[in-house]
């Protein structure tokens, strides 16, 4: 049957080939011939490597073409990004700001650890200056910044109310500012806020225009500190919201573009290391240059932006792409040693036609698993991540599928090292039909082997030895990540993503132990009518809420319309500190509003009640802007809002900040749960679909769910809380863990199948050359994922260290658990059924 | 918008030098200095004593609006500008009443006075300082003490040129203050009036802060003579750092019905209209 066809072909197609091969040669290998050139793929492969310039020639083109578009990339470094710009939370901080100017301010501290603090008058005189610059700084709202510099004081005299600026004239003696200091201790309200309750402290609160702008704005009021005449005891410090948006950004980004490139580069070495060939290093290097200049330029294309979480992209790309190059490779060289006669066409074909399947169900349950994250999120940026690194996987494929063989068929046979043994015996095992091999299959060559191939051979000796013991070891695994998991708790902190000797965060810590602190929930009040808030009973109610609030540990101090009324009516009652409370009438709050308004700026009470005095601000400090702490404060307000609070006529909404923060992390939990569901049963129903097996396809799971239950062990035990960074480690852990399960199971199918009788030995001829591939493919993962360890940025850090993590536990449990599962249920699916 | 921005750029280009021409050429030897505008604005006739409503209207920068209805009384004495205004409306600020005395005499500290009736109490109210605003509008105390004229003590003037204003012709006058610290009281580093030199009143201003940036234009618009007395009817006042805005209307002005001296008394405004 088989050499008609061979004959026909070689009548119709490759008559010439063969002509000029027999001539250059001498006659070909018949028989190797015979059994590749059969098989549709090796002839699908030999057609499409007919022009491998044009194909090489497309194929920078298509890179230039995608890479044109990476200059236009634009990042979006914002937390608000993590959520759908059309999303409740984010509409209603919308409202906020535009109702009461509003955002992420920066907060600038001006600190004295002399005995007098801040108040004398040279330290008071800086913070005259430094309110005046500000307002010639760029993104900052000439309207929106609040300082001791430009505040007015209430206070109290025999005859009435005066408001008047705290810094009236500046102090120029002693006495001088111990008045001020007098005057501001005595309004209870400004005490936290904006002066520190010792006096050693006092802050300028300054609102941004367009909170886009906030790294500019960050740099240029480092600037503005440093051009400071400070005095030896004086200090200035930076924060805030505003701050701390605007440095995180750029402080990944250089950490990232620090270390990615360094990734790479290892990544590009293992290689070197694995087959110790330029093209075995220049291949892989080409398909990682192509897959990620495609995926990051496609995305530029589109105008997505480049989020935070994109850093890790080139790193997935560069590791897939890699992994698709090291099996190809693998898969020449073993060919190359075992066909020394081959053309370089030939050769290029012969991989292929055995190698296309695995890459190519690696690709697709790759695929499928990015899928899962993409529809499972609602977060835009896990959404992109998981499309564009789809894209990537496809691009990867079709670069191996097609580039490569492209590439091979051009270079002259070249033999590795690594596999000079195979050239004496074993000529044609590998993809002849189970019929004609099985009697050399029995008598397996054993190759002199080199040390990663010793290494994996070793790995697979210990484990058919005690296949049990290494089923009950992963079983054990996931008790224990199920015990353990159970102690993840979530949480996120933009604070702690930073090494803790940075400015930004000693400028944080020092603010936040002085002062009320810097990290604001609000709460916008909404009241039926023009002028419903001088009513008494809302008024009471908004106090009751401060109160409420106030018992909260997290909560530092609130502010509110109502503290400022409670200090007129203390003033128009002779200071009396009685007199400290609500006005009890309508007009009497009216009247007061009237009376402040006879000096001070018409805008004055902007940001904490409209002009309507229908809608009031609530602003609360809390003591800490991680997950944990604002969801504690949030859910006690919700709560105090839900049961108390709101009734028909007037209600409370928390936002600001700390609610956005909190609407899109609280999702981080439920949504990594459902994103991992979702994958996990794409990832299932591809690999079952490939192999045509249920088997398979819980075969193809049990490394994976091993893996995640081995990283919530990690994590529950060391106390790594589930962040965005961390969570993503498990759609990544799929993504490129099940290559390690698809191949493994692939090559198992492919011995088992060929093989009369199943031995140790036919499950053994796995690792020195499929075993040794992955290792290579796993070494190169965990090289790149693990040097993001030596990040500056301890997210980078804690993701490194998960995806490192999950890319040994995938490896080994693929070559231990799966090979151990093989020999103990001999699944019908790779081949035992018709063996035994 | 770019086209916007080209015309006006053109229209500055061929403009400029035309106004330039017109200042130059009118300037100087026949128009009026700085001073003499000055001064002819004000000896201008405001009436010994005038009694008006005014009713004010603010809009913050969202364009929520305070509507406030009042009743004022001015009248001039030999040593002071006394001033009452008694709130009519809305309800929860009704009966409210503004006493003030200005003081011709720079070194003495006008004297203020704030009838609650939420309180039944009069409330003295410290000296405001002149560059505050005044009961949340966009005018400064200066300016609602100067009224219809305009400060020499603290002003140069100088006449640029030509303009016009709500179809009147009118000069250029452009006052700068004699000092930093007169600046820095009043919040303005630059005024650019355009006078009406038919009837010595100021149709439309402009200030600048004392950054130099522009922070109010004023524009001033139904003058008409009431009782023999050219009377301003409407002010309205934009606060471009603000977007804060006021209109004040007058109406029923009234010169001559006499205006008794008692209503000038904080037992007058604590008993109310």
């Amino acid at each position: 049957m088989i050499y008609p066809r061979l004959e026909s072909l070689i009548a119709k197609k490759h008559n010439d080939e063969i002509l000029k091969l027999a001539r250059k040669k001498g006659p070909p290998n018949f028989v190797d011939i015979a059994v590749n050139k059969h098989t549709q793929a090796w002839r699908f492969f030999w057609a499409s490597t007919a022009y491998p310039r044009l194909g090489i020639c497309l194929s920078i083109c298509l890179i230039i073409i995608f890479a044109r578009f990476i200059p236009t990339l634009e990042k979006d470094t914002r937390s608000d990004a993590f959520m759908p710009e059309d999303h409740p939370a984010l509409l209603l901080s919308q409202k906020a700001r535009d109702t009461f100017g509003l955002g992420d301010p920066m907060v600038i501290a001006i600190m004295n650890n002399g005995p007098e603090g801040v108040f004398n008058p040279h330290t008071l005189q800086l913070l005259d200056w430094l309110t005046s610059e500000l307002e010639n700084i760029d993104n900052l709202d000439p309207e929106g910044i609040s300082s001791l510099a430009n505040e007015n004081n209430i206070i109290g005299s025999d005859e009435g109310m005066e408001v008047e600026p705290f810094l009236e004239t500046l102090p120029e003696t002693a006495a001088d500012a111990a008045a001020v200091k007098t005057a501001v201790m005595a309004f209870p309200l400004y005490v936290g806020t904006l002066v520190a309750e010792d006096g050693s402290g006092t802050i300028i609160i300054a609102e941004q225009i367009d909170p886009d702008k906030a790294q500019a704005t960050y740099q240029a009021l480092l600037a503005l500190a440093d051009s400071a005449d400070l005095r030896s005891d004086e200090r200035i410090h930076v924060a805030g919201e505003g701050a701390l948006a605007g440095y995180f950004g750029s402080y990944i980004d250089a950490d990232a573009s620090r270390i990615m490139p360094l990734s790479a580069l290892l990544i590009i070495a293992l290689c070197f290391v694995a087959f110790g060939t330029l093209r075995g290093t220049l291949i892989p290097a080409f398909v990682v240059l192509a897959t990620a200049a495609s995926a990051i330029g496609l995305m530029a294309a589109f105008d997505i932006k480049f989020f935070i979480i994109t850093n890790a992209l080139p790193v997935v790309l560069i590791g897939i792409a890699v992994a698709d190059s090291i099996h190809i490779l693998t898969e020449y060289y073993e060919t190359a040693a075992r066909h020394p006669s081959f053309s370089s066409r030939e050769l290029s074909a012969t991989t292929m036609s055995h190698i296309w399947r695995p890459i190519t169900l690696t690709s697709l349950t790759t695929i499928a698993g990015f899928f899962g994250l993409s529809i499972a999120t609602i977060m835009p940026p896990m959404k992109y991540f998981g499309l564009f690194a789809l894209f990537g996987v496809s691009i990867a494929w079709l670069y191996s599928m097609f580039i490569v063989p492209a590439l091979l068929s051009l270079l002259k046979p070249q033999r590795s090292r690594a596999y000079l043994q195979h050239t004496s015996t074993n000529t044609n095992l590998i993809g002849a039909p189970p019929s004609q091999t099985s009697t050399s299959n029995t008598t397996t060559p054993q190759p002199q082997l080199d040390s990663f191939a010793k290494a994996a051979s070793w790995l697979g000796k210990v484990t058919l030895k005690y296949p049990r013991s290494f089923l009950l070891l992963g079983l054990l695994t996931v008790t224990a990540g199920i015990h353990g998991g159970l102690k993840i708790e979530m949480d996120e902190s933009l604070i702690k993503a930073f090494q803790q000797d940075e400015p930004i965060i000693i400028a944080n810590d020092a603010i936040n132990e002085a002062f009320d602190g810097t990290y604001f929930l609000d709460v916008m009040v909404e009241t039926e009518n023009t002028e419903d808030l001088f009513k008494p009973e809302n008024l009471h109610k908004i106090e009751a809420l401060q109160t409420h609030l106030a018992q909260h540990p997290y909560v530092k101090g609130s502010t509110s319309v109502v503290d400022y009324l409670k200090q007129m009516n203390r003033a128009m009652n002779a200071d009396d500190p009685k007199a400290y409370r609500l006005p009890e009438s309508v007009d009497l709050s009216a009247q007061y509003f009237l009376l402040y308004s006879v000096t001070a700026n018409p805008t004055d009470f902007d940001n904490i009640i409209d002009y309507d005095y229908r809608l009031a601000n609530i602003r609360i400090s809390l003591e800490k802007e991680n997950y944990k702490t604002i969801a504690a404060v949030i859910e006690y307000l919700n709560d105090y809002l839900r049961t108390t609070f709101n009734q028909t006529g007037i209600k409370g909404q928390a936002t600001g900040r700390a609610y956005i923060n909190y609407e899109w992390m609280q999702r981080l939990g439920d949504g990594h749960l459902i994103g991992l569901s979702v994958t996990l049963a794409l990832v299932f129903l591809m690999a079952a679909l490939s192999f045509r097996s249920l088997t398979a396809g819980l075969f193809c799971l049990a490394p994976i769910i091993t893996t995640i239950f081995a990283v919530y062990a990690y994590m529950g035990y060391t106390g790594v809380a589930l962040s965005v960074s961390s969570s993503m480690f498990a759609a990544i852990a799929i993504g490129l863990g099940v290559d390690f399960s698809i191949h493994t199971v692939e090559r198992l199918q492919v011995l088992i199948g060929r093989s009369d009788v199943v031995t140790d030995q036919t499950l053994m001829a796995l690792f020195p050359s499929t075993g040794r591939a992955l290792l290579f493919n796993f070494l190169t993962l965990a090289s790149g994922f693990g040097i993001l360890v030596f990040s500056k940025v301890v997210i980078l850090q804690e993701f490194g260290t998960c995806v490192a993590l999950s890319i040994t536990i995938s490896f080994l449990a693929s070559m231990i658990l799966l090979p151990a599962m093989a020999k103990t249920f001999k699944p019908r699916f790779l081949g035992y059924a018709t063996t035994q | 918008m770019q086209k916007f921005i080209l015309f006006t750029s053109l229209f500055t280009i061929f403009s400029g030098p035309l106004l330039a021409e017109n200042a130059v050429s009118n300037n100087k030897n026949k128009l009026p200095s700085g001073e003499q505008v000055a001064t002819n604005i004000n000896s201008r006739d405001e009436g010994e004593a005038v009694s008006r409503k005014l009713s004010i209207e603010m809009s913050d920068k969202r364009g929520k609006t305070r509507h406030r209805e009042t009743m004022g009384y001015r009248k001039y004495y030999a040593a002071e500008k006394r001033t009452v205004i008694f709130y009519l409306s809305p309800k929860n600020i009704k009966d409210t009443a503004f006493l003030t005395y200005d003081y011709n005499d720079p070194e003495l500290e006008d004297t203020q006075w704030l009838y609650l009736p939420a309180l039944r109490k009069v409330r003295r109210i410290s000296a405001s300082d002149r560059g505050d605003y005044f009961l949340g509008t966009d005018m400064t105390y200066e300016d609602i003490k100067l009224e219809t004229r305009i400060s020499t003590a603290d002003f140069n003037f100088q006449t640029l040129g030509t303009c016009s204003a709500d179809g009147n012709s009118g000069l250029q006058i452009e006052g700068t203050p004699k000092t930093k610290k007169i600046a820095r009281e009043l919040g303005y580093s630059k005024t650019l009036s355009c006078v009406d030199n038919k009837i010595w009143m100021v149709r439309h201003s402009r200030f600048w802060d004392i950054k130099d940036n522009l922070l109010k234009t004023v524009t001033i618009s139904n003058i008409e003579k009431v009782q023999g007395i050219w009377t301003q009817h409407n002010i309205d006042v934009e606060n471009h750092k603000t977007g804060h805005s006021t209109k004040l209307t007058f109406s029923a002005v009234d010169y001559q019905s006499p205006v008794p001296d008692d209503i000038f008394t904080t037992n007058a405004i604590k008993r109310g209209l």
